[in-house]
């Protein structure tokens, strides 16, 4: 197996008796685009300081290429940083916060310009170096603390929830942006953001986090279609989590309804969540469905309609679909095998959030 | 690791740099409060501990006036400045940009003017508006520079306040003035509260705008301070001050460390913090304990004050008034309290530093007192402008009680007796530390040109006024200490200026205090000062001597006069009556110590006392010596003219 | 809100500093421009040429620049490690310097005359060391000493505030592009706290000149400086029109500072409290 670009090893982070990060291990890859994920608090922020070297983790290492760097201060890592409010040089021009970097290498001057004019170029401002900071707009100042950060030819590039506070617009437009850079460039890019949507539209691999803990890690895909637990589940998307029973091998009952699924090795009659995605609830005829209920809600919303179907033991069903079902009347529900994810029941809270550490 | 190491030591420099500067701020403040609990009243004397000085300062009336006109100020003018600052500071914000910056930079004025040149305009100002200077001028001039530091405050919250919540509270059926109090408000209430502080703060600290702007009526502690730097500070001053900063601390302590915040919360906040990528687990915690604290202090302070002078102002009242203006420290207070007593009259006191200040004052009748006591040459002065009332010795029958031979020494200022009657006199001498001159090897001093010993070098204190400086080199030259002779000035000067390298400092009557702390070998002293400092000097491992010097000296005498728009011109007889009679003058003298002209005090005295020849002198055989005269303005400008010379050199 | 209206929120105001402000300073200027007769002069400002005033003004200068610097020196290094220290919670920065301020400062100054001086405390403290004492009480460098005292808040608050504006994220950028802590203080850190700096400056620098008090308790007298040659002028000279004139020498240098403030701090950043 290749070597890993950056490998955190037991780290565990504590704010006045507080865990935030507990014995935490995550590999990266080079070259590839990693999103730590999770709502506020869940340690994304922590990891990516500890890697950027703004915080010493209590224990644990951190390893760059194969070198420990945990006790390096920052100016002396291989990586640099896009802060999330950009933290740009107001009292410097545009050109002067993209030289700073180089500057203190002690670049030369034509080498700098250079890099200036290329950096510029690659996030779409030529022509901008006399500006002032104060004078761009928020994205615009966003492309710039991407530029003053990769003139440096980082190997690695962290950014803390870049794209947080530009509207939603701007926010696609620099998403692509974003994908664009990173191939044109070939680094390795740690993305934090508790957007989920973000996550799946850009990331090779997404890590997703709550209460310290890794939950999940795995392509856009398989954190989408196959959660490991409630969490990533609920997090990742909206989706129908339902009690059920593992009948056996390929067969769950949900509600006293047995339904085919593609799971194994759950164990015969034992407790389970079942995740089903709310556009993977096919509303039938009631005489072809699974399970039959009413529909009690239902809302336009573009692309598709958004219904809330009542199973008769008050369970409310989240529907997406093309096909629209007036309210109150009954309708049957069925869902494709391949789109049922069973997984197994946590014992206690606690035990949901240990997660799956890879 | 070498890293933990390095930040060990550095959190160690930043203590200790810490910890120096906190030594640096707060020792002088340290020593203020030892100083209150000093039972000698010397400054540079630790006489033992005592609590004499907390009990004295509630019975200074001085002392608590100056602290209620103080609390007054600082509060009327903050809480005025709050209500013309806040409301100047929104209509500036909703100004366009150029009337905008031109309001702004007038606003800077007075925060970026030098104090100097803001007290002296405004006080020019006052006077050119024909305001009369008192608490009044002193209030206006105190809100003038403290509505600058409300807009200061406000400003940057107004800017911070959403217009729409103001929209927001009319559209929900608020008016205008209802909306302001119930949303607009509440969002710049910390600005109004910080700036009130501020106001509050800069008010009490000020010195030189008050003295430039005050009346003669009127004491801040600050100006009151100021006078007393010149006879040395009461240690109820310090008492006072102590108790002040003590409160304030306590207060502060108290709200802004209540044990109610802390653990839980803070550790939350911490997390959120980390979690936000806010920073290191800074946080800011809520700096509105500490203005309410001072805000609490403050007002504390105001209702203490304001009930014990309501008090004091309700048990005396009455028309029956006379106005006093004496040098500070130049009167048994106690003999003010029996004149009220047996007379009736309602003594209202007042306190100068020099001659050169009060005649402007009297001159300009903006305070009109009834009674002052100048010195000599000021007396001529005063007569010969107008400024002083013949007095009727018909109602002064104590007169009898002077020594004829002062009402003698008097025609030299006074020709006919006409307007002055002697109240203290003395000489002008050197007084010297026995053992540091032995030490210096240096005989005991006989004569003013002893005072240009090169063995002397900053062990010399002289006199910091004109004619005091200019009479010792005048007297050693042989020349009258009375002359206008511009040669024998520049002399004089050129000696004066000889001698600057030996000299410690100038100084006024603080030579008593810095002789006593054997500061210095030599000093120019008034003969007066000589009883309290061989009292004060008792315990010290040396003897301190006085010596009218050979070439002759300046024989002082104040007198009580009557200016010429004095409203209670018999009252003023009265009082000088009734310090003519032997056992006031007596209890004066044992308070000030300097010599008294009354013969019927003096045979009260101890024979040690009456044989002191530091305090009475034989005048008679004094030949060479004078009485300070009026020159006149030019020759007076010269004077001063070649004593800046002397100093500035 | 109702622009129209609020802004006749101001005219009080403005009446007062025309009355309070604007036409005291024209006294000063009227006074300065004429004589004891009231005709026009330009003797009272040419008088600072003088040898004795100029030499006053040239100590003054001296003396307040070196007290300035000394500020400076002192309140930076004080500055960053508050803000590092996180010190600004509680507001404990206000709490430790503005309470000063609630003991009269005169009282403070004569206080370090007791310090100071020969048998001071200072010396006393020495002396039981057996160390060599300190002699410079009635010294220009008593007279520094004092100013530095005196005016140390007012350079560190503003600077102080100035740097805690500054976000963790700026300094942490800086380092990520590989600045080590000598060059974020350089070129990060000091160009950013610029308006605090200039504005506590202006606050020691104006004050320091013009002082009268300080020179007076703590130089002994021996020393004149501007402060002291208007003072007397005022109150014991009672030439009024020099006093004036030479005051307007003074105001020169506050224009000097209402410009540089305005260069430099346009937003009031650098405000000290």
């Amino acid at each position: 197996m290749e070597q890993p670009l950056i490998d955190l090893v037991d780290i565990s982070k504590s704010y006045d008796g507080t865990a935030v990060l507990d014995e935490l291990n995550l590999s990266v890859k080079e070259n590839t685009f990693v999103t730590l994920l999770g709502p506020s608090g869940c340690g994304k922020t922590t990891t990516l300081r500890i890697i950027g070297g703004f915080e010493k983790p209590d224990k644990g290492r951190v390893v760059f290429d194969g070198q420990d760097i945990t006790s390096l201060p920052p100016n002396k890592r291989q990586l640099n940083t896009v802060f999330q409010k950009y933290a740009l040089f107001t009292h410097m021009t545009i050109a002067e916060n993209i030289a700073f970097g180089l500057k203190i290498k002690n670049k030369p001057k034509t080498y700098i310009d250079d890099k200036i004019r290329y950096a510029l170029k690659l996030v779409n401002l030529d022509g901008y170096e006399n500006r002032s900071v104060t004078s761009l707009s928020g994205g615009q100042q966003q492309r710039i603390a991407i530029a003053r950060a990769i003139v440096n030819e980082p190997r690695l590039l962290l950014l803390d929830e870049p794209l947080g506070a530009l509207d939603l617009k701007l926010r696609q437009d620099m998403q692509y942006e974003l994908i664009r850079l990173k191939n044109e460039l070939g680094i390795t890019f740690i993305y934090v953001t508790h957007d989920q949507e973000e996550a799946l539209t850009m990331s090779d691999t997404i890590v997703v986090m709550n209460q310290g803990y890794i939950q999940q890690m795995g392509t856009p895909e398989q954190i989408y279609n196959e959660p490991e637990n409630a969490f990533v589940a609920d997090f990742i998307g909206e989706s129908n989590i339902v009690p059920g029973i593992m009948i056996q091998d390929e067969l769950v009952e949900i509600f006293g309804a047995r339904f085919a699924c593609v799971d194994k090795g759950f164990g015969n009659n034992t407790p389970v969540d079942v995740v089903i995605r709310p556009e993977d609830v096919e509303l039938v005829r009631p005489e072809e469905g699974t399970l039959t209920g009413v529909c009690t809600h239902l809302i336009f919303k573009g692309v598709h309609y958004e219904m809330e179907v009542t199973t008769p033991d008050g369970f409310e069903w989240l529907v997406h679909s093309t096909g629209m079902c007036p309210v109150g009347q009954q309708v049957g529900i069925r869902v494709d095998p391949f789109n049922i994810q069973i997984m197994n029941k946590p014992a206690s809270e606690d035990e949901e959030a240990v997660g799956v550490n890879e | 690791m070498m890293n933990r190491e390095h930040t060990r030591l550095k959190r160690f420099f930043q203590d200790f740099y810490l910890v120096f500067i906190m030594v640096f701020l707060y020792a002088p403040i340290l020593i203020m409060m030892g100083l209150s609990f000093n039972s000698s009243k010397s400054r540079t004397q630790w006489g033992g501990f005592t609590l004499q000085w907390y009990v004295e300062m509630f019975q200074d009336a001085a002392i608590m006036d100056a602290l209620y006109n103080t609390l007054m100020i600082a509060f009327i003018s903050a809480l005025a400045a709050c209500i013309i600052g806040t409301a100047a500071a929104m209509g500036i914000n909703s100004m366009k940009r150029l009337p905008k910056t031109v309001v702004m930079g007038v606003n800077n004025i007075p925060m970026l003017n030098s104090d100097i040149v803001t007290g002296i305009s405004l006080m020019l100002a006052f006077i050119a508006f024909g305001i009369s200077l008192g608490f009044q001028t002193i209030l206006l001039a105190h809100i003038t520079f403290n509505v600058p530091y409300v807009i200061l405050s406000v400003m940057p919250k107004l800017k911070q306040t959403d217009k729409s919540t103001y929209e927001a509270a009319m559209d929900l059926g608020a008016g205008p003035v209802q909306a302001f109090f119930k949303v607009v408000f509440p969002d710049i209430m910390p600005g109004v509260l910080s700036g009130f502080l501020l106001a509050f703060t800069m008010s009490l600290d000020d010195f030189i705008i008050t003295h430039f702007t005050r009346g003669a009526g009127i004491n801040t502690l600050s100006t009151l301070i100021y006078s007393e730097v010149r006879r040395g500070i009461k240690p109820s001053m310090y008492a006072l001050s102590s108790i002040i900063f003590v409160t304030v601390l306590a207060l502060l302590l108290i709200t802004n460390f209540s044990p109610d915040r802390s653990g839980k919360d803070r550790a939350a906040a911490g997390l959120e913090a980390a979690g936000a990528g806010a920073g290191n687990g800074k946080r800011r915690s809520n700096p509105e304990a500490f203005r309410k604290g001072l805000l609490v202090a403050a007002a504390f302070a105001i209702v203490v004050s304001v009930s014990f002078t309501t008090y004091k102002h309700f048990t005396s009242s009455g028309s029956n008034q006379l106005y006093v203006y004496n040098w500070g420290e130049y009167i048994d207070e106690s003999v003010i309290d029996e004149f009220e007593e047996e007379t009736g009259i309602e003594v209202v006191y007042d306190l100068f530093e020099t001659n050169e200040e009060m005649y402007p004052v009297i001159e300009a009748g903006a305070v009109q007192y009834d009674v002052v006591c100048p010195s000599d040459y000021m007396i001529q002065k005063m007569a010969e402008n107008g400024l002083l009332a013949e007095i009727d010795f018909d109602n002064i029958p104590n007169i009898s009680q002077i020594d004829p031979i002062y009402m003698e020494r008097s025609k030299s200022f006074d020709p006919e007796n006409k307007y002055s009657v002697p109240y203290t006199w003395g000489t002008v001498g050197i007084l010297y530390n026995t053992k540091r001159i032995q030490e210096l090897g240096v005989p005991a001093p006989t004569k003013w040109s002893d005072l240009w010993d090169p063995r002397y070098k900053g062990e010399i204190l002289m006199q910091d006024s004109v004619r005091d400086a200019f009479m010792v080199a005048q007297k050693m030259l042989g020349y009258s200490m009375n002359t206008t002779d511009p040669e024998e000035l520049a002399e004089a000067r050129d000696l004066l200026i000889q001698q600057k390298p030996l000299v410690q400092a100038y100084v006024v009557d603080q030579v008593r205090d810095k002789m006593i702390g054997g500061e210095a070998a030599v000093g120019v002293i008034y003969s007066g000062e000589m009883l309290y400092i061989q009292e004060e000097s008792a315990g010290a491992d040396f003897t301190l001597e006085y010596v009218v010097p050979e070439e002759g000296t300046n024989i002082w005498i104040d007198s009580w006069v009557i200016p010429a728009n004095a409203r209670n011109k018999e009252n003023a007889e009265k009082w000088i009556d009734f310090l003519c009679r032997p056992d006031i003058a007596k209890k004066n003298f044992d308070y000030i110590t300097y010599s008294t002209p009354n013969k019927g005090a003096y045979d009260m005295l101890d024979d040690d006392l009456k044989n002191n020849k530091a305090l009475f002198p034989d005048v008679d055989q004094m030949t060479n010596s004078e009485v300070y005269k009026y020159l006149g303005d030019e020759a007076d400008s010269l004077y001063n003219e070649m004593w800046k010379e002397v100093k500035s050199y | 809100m109702n622009r129209s209206l609020n802004k006749y929120l101001a005219a009080p105001y403005i009446v007062w500093m025309i009355g309070f402000t604007v036409i005291p300073l024209a006294m000063i200027a009227f006074y300065g421009f004429t004589d004891r007769e009231g005709h026009f002069t330009l003797a009272n400002v040419t008088a600072i040429a003088t040898p004795e005033h100029a030499k006053a003004l040239f100590l003054s200068l001296v003396l307040s620049l070196a007290s300035t610097v000394i500020c400076l020196l002192l309140a930076y290094p004080l500055a960053l490690i508050l803000r590092e220290r996180g010190m600004g919670k509680g507001s404990f920065i206000v709490f430790i310097f503005i309470l000063p301020m609630w003991m009269n400062f005169l009282l403070r100054t004569m206080a370090w005359q007791t310090l100071l001086e020969k048998n001071g405390v200072i010396n006393g403290f020495l002396t039981f060391l057996h160390l060599p004492n300190l002699a410079i009480i009635n010294t220009p460098a008593a007279i520094i000493l004092g100013m530095v005292y005196n005016f140390l808040p007012f350079m560190v608050l503003p600077i102080y505030n100035a740097l805690a504006k500054i976000d963790d994220n700026v300094i942490n950028a800086a380092r990520d592009l590989g600045a080590n802590n000598l060059q974020v203080i350089t070129k990060i850190l000091i160009p950013l706290s610029v308006p605090g700096i200039i504005s506590g400056i202006n606050m020691v620098f104006v004050p320091a000149l013009t002082t009268f008090v300080i020179s007076t308790l703590l130089g002994g007298s021996k020393i004149l400086l501007i402060g002291n040659i208007i003072e007397q002028e005022f109150t014991k000279g009672s030439n009024w029109n020099l006093g004036s004139g030479l005051s307007l020498i003074l105001m020169a240098f506050i224009l000097v500072n209402m410009a540089l403030t305005a260069k430099y701090d346009k937003d009031g950043e650098g405000n000290a409290f």
